[in-house]
């Protein structure tokens, strides 16, 4: 899909000493100091921490929403950090994929019409179709004409998860996907995520402070006040968790 | 109390709020715009009177053949009213041998009250006089000419010897088509001595009174009461100048419609920043309820908010409004130079409380449905939405703003006119919209990708679509009316007055006399001659039923019956006369017929079939009604209330009456036609056509004020209907950022929806401006042939839509540079 090769070693995004700071009514606030991290093609990869740990503030910027203060960020071989957000917006639109928290769809709009919203900006004609196979993978056809406000959060989060996929993005960020569903739906929607996840071989990076959810993925790292402060292969994490 | 302190901490934490700021500009324009139009038409009303008061030399005046009673002048003295005693009639003036017969106006020294008498004694140009002392006389130019005398010289009038201490310039003269020219004026106590005045003489002797208003009119009651002598009529303001009064109508027609319109933008820009409000409120208001603040509380908070917001608005605009009228005043003030300079405050108050109305009315729907917001929207936004096919609360600006029309545009005709055409455009705009959205939601997969866009950001927003279209198309109507073709009416009513309008009239001219007259004037260069019969009469019975017995509703129709009338009679119908009932009677119907104007319509009831009686001469005559016409006063041809059909006309007593147009600068050529046609009376018409045309000046002056406030309000309509859809298009330029799409992608569907959405807007604006005009341009202003600029209004159309355009792009230029990052804040 993208014309530069990938990194050496299969890494897709790579984080390297990464801060992040604004300028707050007290002077300057420190969001993030010095995060580095590196995430494999393929891999889901979890980012947890508690409120105003710096996880969004992280999310974004690997994303490519915002740019770091210092540090570099490259994704599938392009500098984040030193591009423009014009180009930058290319990139997501070729490369990435999002849920958030908030589903975020557009109210005036059917749910079909909000799966079609990422092809349409490619310009594709099969906007349509391909938004029906997106909505009946989800299992949602039958609600394709729904404005979001008829529909639960589960099943708009559904929605969300279909657009995030529909154009198969190499790379999905979910901002606590469940954060505003209950349990069960929770769990429900990251069966769903996960099973695309692989289905489409896509690399999946999660925000959450669900310690379940961040279970379910390969790698994670924790933070606390801007600054990794645990970085853990899954299979650590299951030994902490069974000791 | 507890409730104004919160609306009072409300309102303070909300100012900074695009939508409530304006609101609050919006109330201040629409007071603005009223306002100023309200006091500068109270002010031109008054003007209108004094301006005629001045014509006459008085506020009310008798004349009559006879001398008049000693009784009249003490019981005007004991309501405290000035009074001046005057009498007209003609009289051979002779000096060194020559001769000329002159018009002579024997006045007292408190001649004019009203008005100026502009002499020129010599010195130093025209300077304002008095009446002459005894043993003086003024005489005017051509009287001086044809006499072929000086100041200082002596003329004998009526066997005594006058001095001529002054050449007479101007003189308020009552605009009667009496007067005979040359002109002279002298003591009233010489011609009194003279025996001019006695018993036989040709004297028409008047009395003019001037005073308070309240005076004047217990006056003017006494004087009605009374039985008048033979041939004697009251001369009023009001009867006086018809033309001028016509101008004066027409003109405030302009400047009403010109508030009018600027109120009702005023009107849309407040309606949609008051649902634009209410949009923002809705979760306040939802979380207010499910805290347990009843829903009678929640109305009264936002009621209270914006009363506050309201009351120093209108306070402002009330005060920006009287000093903006003063200002015009001041500027305009040489056309009514003696008229009171006290300054109305009943119009800027009444205009404040329509500012009121307006922001109810049209802030009312949105702000009783968000009362109805349920507690449970805190936990579904979905719950705020309440489906309803048909919402009667929203027929409420509607009315208001028939309302406003009706009380503003002090005619049904014009309230009607305005209301069917804004009516009309509100349903094109929206109809033709739906079909664009229509259109939209087909042609989009197909299209260029900015256009499919574009195409989807209006289709998404239908509701929003619909409403901003038709609030910019009834924007943009209102301002191309006001810019485009509201000139094009002035331009139109200037044109009535070509340079060559005639500005000469002559009464007097017997059968024998036309010829050689027609020849004379065509020597002189005089064109346009129009001649018509004129016969004195009064009306004596209406169906049978003698004048003196029957009662009518118009003071006016008493008046009327007493005078004496001018009539005449034509086989075809004369130009600026229009039929509107009945038939025109021809050269030859089988019995007599009279065809009447509106106003006598109107003044004795008058219908298609009666028959009037009047007495003529010797004679009399007894015509049936047979048709009812429309003149326009304003055309400065030889008009009459009534004419008869020629084949039972032609033989009463007459004389002919004509008007031609000559060049100025033909004063000693007319003084030789003068003394050639002793007995003609030749009237200068063209200082009264240089007022009407300064009146036409002062129209456009003040119409341009007004088209200030309206290209603000238009802005403001404008803005407000591009901030309606701020909110949920940044929203949705954050998301669609973050989906990756460019900045250019934006922008170039923000252009396409917005040039589409001016388009729509634009067309129907042009298309609804040029009916309207043409429609006002004949039924209101009656300007012949009037046809709209459609081309500058199609160009205007498309500017319009380019500065939609342009100021949604720069709009929208915050909005495409919105952070990706807000949606991930925004959780």
């Amino acid at each position: 899909m993208s014309g530069k090769p990938s990194l050496s070693n299969g890494v897709l995004l790579d984080a390297a000493d990464v801060s992040k700071s604004v300028q707050g009514p007290e002077g300057r606030l420190d969001i993030l100091g010095g995060v580095s991290l590196q995430v494999r093609e393929g891999e889901s990869f979890a980012i947890v921490g508690a409120s105003g740990s710096g996880k969004t503030t992280l999310l974004g910027l690997l994303a490519g929403l915002d740019v770091p203060s210092s540090g570099r960020i490259v994704l599938d071989g392009h500098p984040l950090h030193a591009m423009d957000e014009e180009a930058r917006a290319d990139l997501r639109r070729r490369l990435v994929g999002f849920v958030f928290q908030s589903f975020h769809l557009l109210p005036a709009l059917t749910a079909e019409e909000n799966v079609m919203l990422p092809l349409e900006l490619e310009g594709r004609d099969d906007a349509r179709s391909r938004a029906r196979e997106a909505l009946e993978a989800v299992e949602l056809a039958t609600r394709r004409r729904h404005y979001p406000a008829q529909l639960s959060g589960g099943e708009q989060q559904r929605v969300a998860i279909a657009r995030a996929f529909v154009h198969r993005p190499r790379l999905l960020f979910a901002d606590e996907p469940t954060g505003n569903l209950d349990q069960r739906t929770g769990h429900h929607i990251s069966d769903l995520m996960f099973a695309l996840n692989q289905d489409h071989r896509t690399t999946l990076v999660l925000v959450t402070h669900d310690p379940k959810l961040a279970a379910r993925c390969a790698r994670q790292v924790e933070l606390d006040n801007g600054r990794v402060v645990t970085s853990a292969r899954l299979a650590e994490t299951l030994l902490e968790t069974r000791a | 109390m507890k409730l104004l302190r919160l609306s009072l901490r409300s309102l303070r934490r909300e100012w900074h709020l695009p939508e409530l700021r304006t609101l609050g500009a919006s109330l201040v324009l629409a007071v603005v715009a009223l306002g100023v139009v309200a006091t500068l038409s109270t002010r031109m009303e008054r003007g209108v009177l004094a301006s005629a008061a001045e014509l006459i030399g008085g506020d009310l005046g008798i004349s009559s053949p006879q001398a008049l009673p000693a009784e009249y002048t003490s019981q005007a003295a004991r309501q405290g009213l000035r009074t001046s005693r005057s009498a007209s009639f003609p009289s051979v003036a002779f000096t060194h041998g020559q001769s000329q017969l002159l018009d002579v106006l024997a006045t007292d020294n408190a001649y004019p009250l009203r008005g100026t008498l502009e002499l020129d004694d010599g010195r130093e140009g025209s300077v304002i006089g008095h009446g002459p002392a005894p043993g003086t006389a003024y005489l005017d130019h051509r009287a001086l000419v044809a006499l072929g005398i000086r100041l200082g010289d002596t003329v004998q009038l009526g066997g005594r010897d006058l001095r001529i201490t002054a050449e007479l310039v101007r003189q308020p003269d009552g605009g009667e088509l009496v007067a005979m020219a040359p002109r002279a004026l002298m003591n009233v106590a010489d011609a009194e001595q003279a025996g001019l005045l006695g018993t036989g003489s040709r004297a028409r002797h008047r009395l003019l009174a001037a005073g308070e208003p309240a005076a004047v009119q217990a006056w003017r009651d006494w004087l009605q009461a009374q039985a008048l002598p033979q041939g004697a009529e009251l001369i009023t303001p009001e009867q006086t100048q018809e033309r001028m009064r016509s101008a004066f109508d027409r003109a405030s027609a302009f400047l009403r419609l010109t508030a009018l319109l600027s109120a009702l933008l005023a009107g849309v820009a407040i309606a949609l920043a008051a649902q634009r409000y209410a949009r923002r409120k809705t979760n306040e208001v939802a979380l207010l309820r499910a805290l347990g603040t009843p829903r009678r509380q929640v109305l009264g908070l936002l009621v209270g908010t914006l009363t506050l917001l309201a009351v120093p608005a209108v306070l402002v605009g009330g005060a920006v409004a009287l000093g903006l009228a003063q200002l015009t005043w001041h500027v305009a003030s040489q056309l009514f130079a003696t008229v009171p300079t006290d300054l109305p405050l009943g119009p800027a108050i009444a205009a404040a409380a329509m500012g009121l109305a307006v922001l109810a009315g049209f802030t009312l729907p949105p702000l009783a449905r968000l009362a109805e917001v349920p507690p449970v929207a805190v936990f579904r936004e979905s719950a705020t939405r309440r489906v309803r096919r048909f919402d009667a609360l929203y027929l409420v600006p509607a009315l208001v703003a028939l309302l406003l029309i009706w009380s503003q545009s002090g005619s049904a005709r014009l309230a009607g006119v305005l209301a069917v055409s804004l009516l009309g455009v509100a349903v094109v705009a929206g109809l033709l919209s739906a079909l664009l959205l229509w259109t939209a939601r087909r042609v989009a997969p197909g299209a260029h990708p900015a256009l499919r866009l574009g195409l989807a950001a209006l289709a998404r927003r239908r509701g929003m679509s619909l409403v901003q279209a038709t609030a910019l198309s009834l924007g943009l109507v209102a301002l191309l009316l006001l810019a485009i073709v509201a000139p094009a009416l002035l331009e139109g009513w200037r044109r009535e007055l070509p340079s060559d309008t005639p500005n000469w009239f002559v009464l007097n001219l017997q059968d024998d006399q036309r010829a050689g007259f027609e020849q004379a004037l065509a020597g002189m260069g005089g064109q346009k001659l129009n001649m018509l019969p004129l016969a004195v009469g009064k009306l004596t019975a209406i169906n049978g039923h003698p004048i003196d017995q029957l009662h009518f509703q118009e003071e006016r129709a008493k008046d009327w019956s007493d005078r004496q009338l001018r009539l005449s009679w034509a086989g075809a119908l004369p130009p600026s006369n229009q039929v509107i009932a009945g038939q025109w009677h021809g050269e030859h119907p089988a019995q007599a017929e009279v065809s009447i104007d509106t106003m006598w319509r109107d003044m004795f009831a008058l219908k298609v079939g009666d028959v009037m009686s009047f007495n003529v001469g010797e004679g009399n005559i007894d015509a049936r009604v047979g048709s009812i016409r429309q003149v326009d006063w304003t055309s400065f041809q030889v008009n009459f209330f009534l004419v008869f059909d020629p084949a039972h006309a032609s033989t009463l007593p007459h004389t002919w009456i004509a008007s031609f147009y000559l060049p100025r600068g033909h004063t000693q050529a007319l003084a030789q036609l003068s003394r050639d046609y002793g007995n003609l009376s030749l009237i200068d018409v063209d200082a009264m056509l240089d007022r009407v045309r300064e009146i036409v000046d002062q129209v456009s002056g003040a119409v341009r004020w007004v088209l200030g406030f309206s290209l603000l309000a238009g802005a403001l309509v404008l803005a407000a209907a591009l901030a309606a859809s701020a909110q949920e298009r940044r929203h949705e330029a954050a998301l669609l950022r973050t989906l990756g799409a460019r900045r250019s992608q934006l922008r170039a569907a923000a252009a396409c929806e917005f040039a589409l959405l001016g388009l729509v807007a634009g067309l129907t604006a042009a298309f609804g401006a040029a009916g309207t005009g043409l429609w006002l341009g004949h039924a209101i202003f009656h300007i012949e042939h009037f046809v709209p600029p459609l081309g500058a209004l199609l160009l205007a159309a498309l500017g319009a839509a380019a500065v939609v355009m342009l100021l949604g792009l720069a709009g929208t230029r915050k909005v495409s540079r919105t952070s990706p990052m807000r949606l991930l804040r925004e959780g």
